[in-house]
């Protein structure tokens, strides 16, 4: 019942969305990767859109225009869109928040900005985050974002409203995690591709509603029974990011006989495994929450070692017997530590694939094999 | 060997001097008597080395490498090296001034200068750092941070105290120490800057970045204090940033000389010798041999262009390169002289005009890593080349983008289209790497240079 009621929510929600947009509501776009707080964005009255679009070879060709292939095809994606005006969701906003985190999104956010026609506002991402004035370049820059997003709203931004922002975000991420820890169980009610999806939907509806589903979602799967197959081995997903259309590789996976019972992408894990604090100052609790206490993406300076003690945690706690490493093309940061995961996964026994991805079709035979290989493998492994 | 270190500027005393240590550390690299030659015959064809700056200006690059090679058994205690990393050079010479003990080096600019651009073997260096975490491929890993793993891969420098790197325009450097760390067990620091500028805030410098750039380098300040042992004091830092001042005096002087002549007075391939040799840790005594070494070079060119002489003929097209000439190889700007291409000016040289001065060395310095073109994002970078070709008057630009640097590499399509839409003048899109010599394509680039040529001839006529 919750699926089909969010189906009919995005399939309407661009028109409804461009409805509000014509009686003076603002829409603002943002890139993925933690580091826009959407409680900012909901707080000044404005939409907040993330734009994730990812898996389709279309806008990846489209942006070569204006950006290299060395790029990662996410990044190119978000070019690619920019060009193509073939998305709803990428025309209609009126200003988009850049995380300025790795060169890929960075140098996206300087190709919007030279187009010139949509305000950017670009958020300065520490690259480190032990030092205090680290912590306080981030908050002041959420300071400008905001002073920003009340130019371009007209409203005023309140701590209370910062603070029930937090309290419906908080809300949101908690029915995530929830979810998401259901698949610590020996028989998981959702695969790893119904979560994404599920997630995903999240970066486009109202988020009310959107909490209201995952409510209803969350109630139903404590009753559904798994219909994955009990030998199937339970495997770590880790990577950049899944963007909202990146499916292949999940459902290469689930067709081999895999189940990916947890994923440490940016678009994932790294969201929704962390509350905010709503007690003290709400600016200084976001950038807390969003610098500091959430594992590190590979971009972030000394992360190796964190991210690595953090899968081998989450390979204990959901009883993982397998690692697939996910990288886009292009990737510098995620192929380098590809190595270093490999080395370290190798002195523990623990099997891992490496995989590579231009969101192209033309590898698909070879990622189907070496997919299919890699589970018979780790299911052997596990006899 | 003697004679190859006549050719780079050794008096024939102090190469006797030398010698043995040159030969010690050249071994280490497996340099053969064959690579002597190949070295001479490199140096001759590729270099002005009948020019006694420029001789001089090798001289301190054969010595900054035999200096980090032998560095530890040569009883330094303490060994910092900085890679990609701004603002190392200037603490790094604050305290080798201060201490033979220690050593603080940029040590992969004589080593691409002297193993690459000499020898050609830097090859192996490269492959080296592939069979690591920069492997080959579609990925396209830099070249440079290869000729940083490889080296110590194949254990040729000693592991230092502390190896630093920036963070500024590059990730990929900042996971190498990450991992240089784990893997290799070696203290890492890394400076950092945030790259969140925005093009309302051009031209001037972007006070929060300034702020941010500053403190980052204080703490490696700290860092290194803990290492050596002793403090760093502002003052310290002011007398190495008052003898860079007259470095890079000299240094504009010199390019300004070759930008404004016409005949060129001097090959393109030396480029990346003055760029080395701005990034090399020198004590301040160094940093004034080094400032000799190129008003040297400056008066000898004067000469040059007293009389009319130059390295292309009277007239021929003037061009703008994006990025800096070849690190490893000289053979893409040899290529273009031959062909009768003037390279007058590489964009790394455009700044934006900053006139605040600060009492804090620190704010200085981190003022002045973001005003040249590399450092600004792509709104604030177009608009200083495009100013940049109007006042070289330039005929058409070399738009060559490293394919390994995400950075600059994604500026390169739209400063040609900007360019191409603002000036009308011929822009050659090269795509390249400017640190692995085996990206070359003698033909191709022949080709291609030659149709650029015709273009601007064509495009002035």
């Amino acid at each position: 019942m919750w699926e089909e009621r969010l189906s009919i929510h995005l399939r309407d929600r661009p028109a409804e969305l461009l409805e509000a947009k014509k009686k003076g509501a603002k829409i603002v776009g943002y890139f993925p990767g933690n580091y826009v707080p959407e409680e900012l964005i909901i707080a000044s009255g404005a939409v907040p859109l993330c734009l994730a679009n990812a898996g389709d070879t279309l806008p990846v060709e489209a942006s070569l225009s204006a950006i290299p292939h060395i790029f990662c095809p996410f990044a190119r994606t978000q070019v690619g869109e920019r060009l193509l005006k073939r998305n709803p969701y990428y025309s209609m906003i009126d200003m988009l928040a850049a995380p300025i985190t790795c060169q890929h999104l960075k140098k996206t956010a300087e190709i919007w900005e030279y187009y010139g026609d949509i305000e950017i506002f670009k958020l300065g991402i520490p690259h480190q985050h032990d030092n205090d004035f680290e912590l306080e370049y981030y908050t002041d820059r959420l300071r400008a974002l905001r002073a920003r997003l009340q130019t371009l709203t007209g409203n005023e931004i309140t701590v209370e409203k910062i603070g029930s922002a937090i309290e419906l975000y908080n809300r949101m991420r908690e029915l995530l995690r929830k979810i998401s820890l259901m698949r610590r169980s020996s028989s998981p009610p959702l695969n790893a591709l119904e979560f994404a999806k599920l997630n995903h939907a999240s970066f486009y509806a109202d988020p009310a509603f959107m909490i209201d589903i995952l409510e209803s979602a969350y109630h139903e799967l404590r009753q559904k029974p798994s219909d994955t197959e009990t030998d199937a081995p339970r495997l770590l997903l880790i990577g950049p990011n899944i963007g909202y259309g990146d499916y292949k590789v999940l459902e290469l996976v689930k067709e081999a006989g895999g189940d990916i019972v947890i994923e440490e992408v940016c678009e994932g894990i790294r969201y929704y495994w962390h509350t905010i604090d709503n007690s003290g100052d709400p600016l200084e609790s976001i950038a807390k929450t969003y610098l500091r206490d959430r594992v590190p993406c590979a971009f972030m300076r000394y992360s190796a070692k964190k991210r690595l003690d953090f899968a081998l945690k989450l390979i204990t706690d959901f009883k993982v017997s397998g690692v697939i490493w996910y990288e886009l093309i292009g990737c510098e940061t995620y192929d380098a530590e590809s190595y270093f995961f490999a080395q370290r996964m190798g002195e523990r026994n623990i099997p891992i694939l490496i995989l590579e991805s231009d969101y192209g079709m033309a590898d698909i035979g070879q990622t189907r094999t070496r997919i299919e290989a890699f589970i018979e493998m780790v299911k052997g492994g596990l006899d | 060997m003697i004679e190859l270190l006549k050719m780079c500027g050794f008096e024939a005393d102090e190469a006797a001097a030398e010698l043995p240590r040159i030969e010690k550390a050249f071994n280490r690299l497996g340099i053969t008597a064959e690579d002597i030659e190949r070295g001479k015959q490199r140096l001759t064809k590729y270099y002005d080395i009948e020019l006694k700056g420029v001789r001089k200006i090798f001289r301190l690059c054969v010595l900054e490498l035999v200096n980090s090679l032998l560095a530890r058994e040569e009883g330094k205690k303490k060994v910092i090296y900085g890679f990609m990393s701004p603002g190392i050079e200037l603490l790094g010479s604050a305290v080798v001034s201060k201490s033979k003990e220690v050593f603080s080096v940029h040590h992969s600019w004589a080593f691409q200068i002297i193993v690459g651009c000499v020898f050609d073997k830097i090859v192996p260096a490269i492959e080296a750092a592939e069979k690591k975490w920069l492997k080959a491929g579609t990925v396209a890993h830099c070249a440079n941070i290869k000729t940083l793993v490889g080296p110590f891969a194949l254990d040729l420098f000693p592991k230092p105290d502390l190896m630093v790197t920036s963070g500024f325009t590059c990730e990929t450097s900042p996971k190498t120490i990450d991992l240089l760390h784990e893997l290799y067990d070696m203290p890492v620091c890394c400076i950092d800057t945030c790259q969140d500028r925005e093009l309302r805030e051009y031209p001037n410098p972007t006070k929060r970045i300034v702020e941010l750039t500053a403190k980052s380098l204080r703490r490696l300040a700290e860092r290194i204090q803990e290492i050596v042992g002793f403090e760093i004091t502002d003052d310290m830092l002011q007398e190495v940033l008052d003898a860079k001042g007259k470095f890079n005096a000299a240094l504009d002087r010199l390019r300004d000389l070759v930008e404004s002549s016409d005949p060129l007075p001097l090959s393109p391939t030396h480029e990346n010798l003055w760029m080395g040799l701005n990034m090399f840790t020198l004590s301040i005594d160094g940093i004034a041999e080094a400032t000799k070494a190129l008003n040297t070079l400056y008066e000898e060119l004067q000469e040059r262009v007293d009389k009319g002489l130059g390295v292309v003929e009277k007239g021929a097209p003037r061009i703008l390169a994006i990025l800096p000439a070849g690190q490893t190889d000289p053979r893409l700007e040899y290529l273009a002289c031959e062909l009768g291409i003037a390279i007058v000016a590489i964009d790394m040289s455009f700044r934006l005009p900053y006139e605040e001065k600060s009492k804090d060395p620190y704010i200085n310095f981190a003022m002045a890593s973001q005003q040249h073109s590399i450092a600004l994002t792509l709104s604030g970078r177009i608009p200083l080349i495009i100013e940049g070709c109007k006042r070289l008057n330039v005929d058409g630009v070399l738009d060559r983008f490293h394919v390994g640097c995400r950075s600059v590499a994604g500026d390169a399509l739209l400063i040609k289209e900007a360019i191409t839409r603002e000036l009308g003048i011929p822009v050659l899109l090269l795509e390249w790497e400017n640190f692995d010599p085996r990206v070359y394509n003698h033909e191709q680039y022949k080709r291609r240079l030659e149709v650029f040529k015709a273009m601007m001839i064509g495009s002035s006529a």
